[in-house]
């Protein structure tokens, strides 16, 4: 070789006049093509700066449809519960107030099971009583 | 002349206006030549032709910055790796279809009539030898081992110095001279001394 940066050989120069040959072949339409992408390149090389500011402007919205229609269908697809919502919603409340009263805390500490099945059954007595 | 880290260039400062003019003319001076060794590596044409694009937005958007001296290895290295990762897919698809004659652009298309005219040159038999003397080396080239068509390619048809063609190969010096000078073997075992 001429690994290094010797004269090129009879060989190599006869290889690198065809090869030269064959790229001024190149057909028009591929030129064509090379050109385009060159182009779309350079264009690459200033567009991150607005392509950010295009998908700032542009996703938001769109991700905020998104994030509703997604909250629409998980309501939509709930399933049923046996009681209303409205129902759920006092339940929660009495829960709240449960906690945040003192003393059911205090009646929770010291569970007393035959006082609750006592009070149970008197309630379900009441209303057999009503019915 | 501050240098960006990134290829971001910012066209409103006149800086990068010139850097983007300077890359501009650097592309339109490779395209060909690396389109020619995608080719010879790829042997399809669209293939090649995805390569050097995948090449050029690469080198434009990582490296724009850098160095218009570095450009040249840094995109022949992109645009090797490139080659090697659509010849992993290839394979992948079937090792089959890389042993496929060169495909060309119209296939399966109609004749285009223009290139079915017959040429106006003066010489056709001269033509028709030279034609058969590429055709022979292409052939060549595409059996030779990747990493000596890349040496040879890169140091014969786009005249990189042993230094760049390293560079662009992401490997040593000594190593570079060793692929060429096998595929210098190889292609004159094949070939003979022929002529242009």
């Amino acid at each position: 070789m001429n690994p290094v940066n010797e004269p090129l050989t009879d060989f190599e120069r006869n290889a690198r006049v065809l090869l030269e040959e064959s790229v001024s072949r190149i057909d028009g339409r591929t030129r064509s093509r090379l050109n385009q992408a060159r182009h779309a390149a350079l264009e690459a090389a200033a567009a991150p700066r607005r392509a950010w500011r295009w998908r700032s402007y542009t996703l938001m919205p769109a991700a905020g449809v998104a994030a509703a229609l997604l909250v629409t269908l998980v309501l939509f697809n709930r399933e049923p519960s046996v009681e209303s919502p409205v129902l759920e919603g006092q339940h929660a409340v009495e829960d709240m107030d449960l906690l945040a009263d003192s003393e059911g805390l205090e009646l929770m500490d010291g569970w007393d099971g035959p006082f609750y099945e006592w009070a149970s059954t008197e309630n379900e007595g009441n209303v057999a009583s009503d019915g | 002349m501050p240098v960006a880290l990134h290829g971001d260039l910012d066209l409103t400062d006149p800086e990068a206006q010139t850097r983007s003019r300077a890359l501009n003319q650097f592309l339109a001076g490779v395209e060909l030549k690396a389109f020619k060794i995608a080719q010879a590596a790829l042997r399809h044409e669209d293939d090649a032709l995805d390569a050097v694009q995948d090449a050029m937005l690469q080198l434009a958007r990582a490296y724009a910055g850098r160095p218009p001296q570095e450009w040249k290895p840094l995109f022949y290295r992109i645009l090797e790796n490139r080659i090697r990762d659509m010849q992993r897919r290839r394979t992948v698809r079937g090792r089959v279809m890389a042993w496929l004659p060169v495909r060309g652009e119209d296939e399966g298309e109609e004749p285009d009539p223009i290139a079915q005219a017959p040429s106006p040159d003066p010489q056709p038999a001269r033509r028709l030898e030279l034609e058969q003397a590429m055709t022979a080396l292409e052939r060549s080239l595409g059996g030779l081992p990747r990493r000596q068509r890349q040496a040879f390619l890169l140091r014969t048809l786009e005249g990189m110095d042993v230094a760049e063609t390293a560079l662009a190969m992401g490997c040593s010096q000594g190593s570079v001279k060793t692929h060429y000078f096998r595929a210098l073997q190889a292609l004159r075992a094949e070939l003979g001394d022929f002529h242009s």
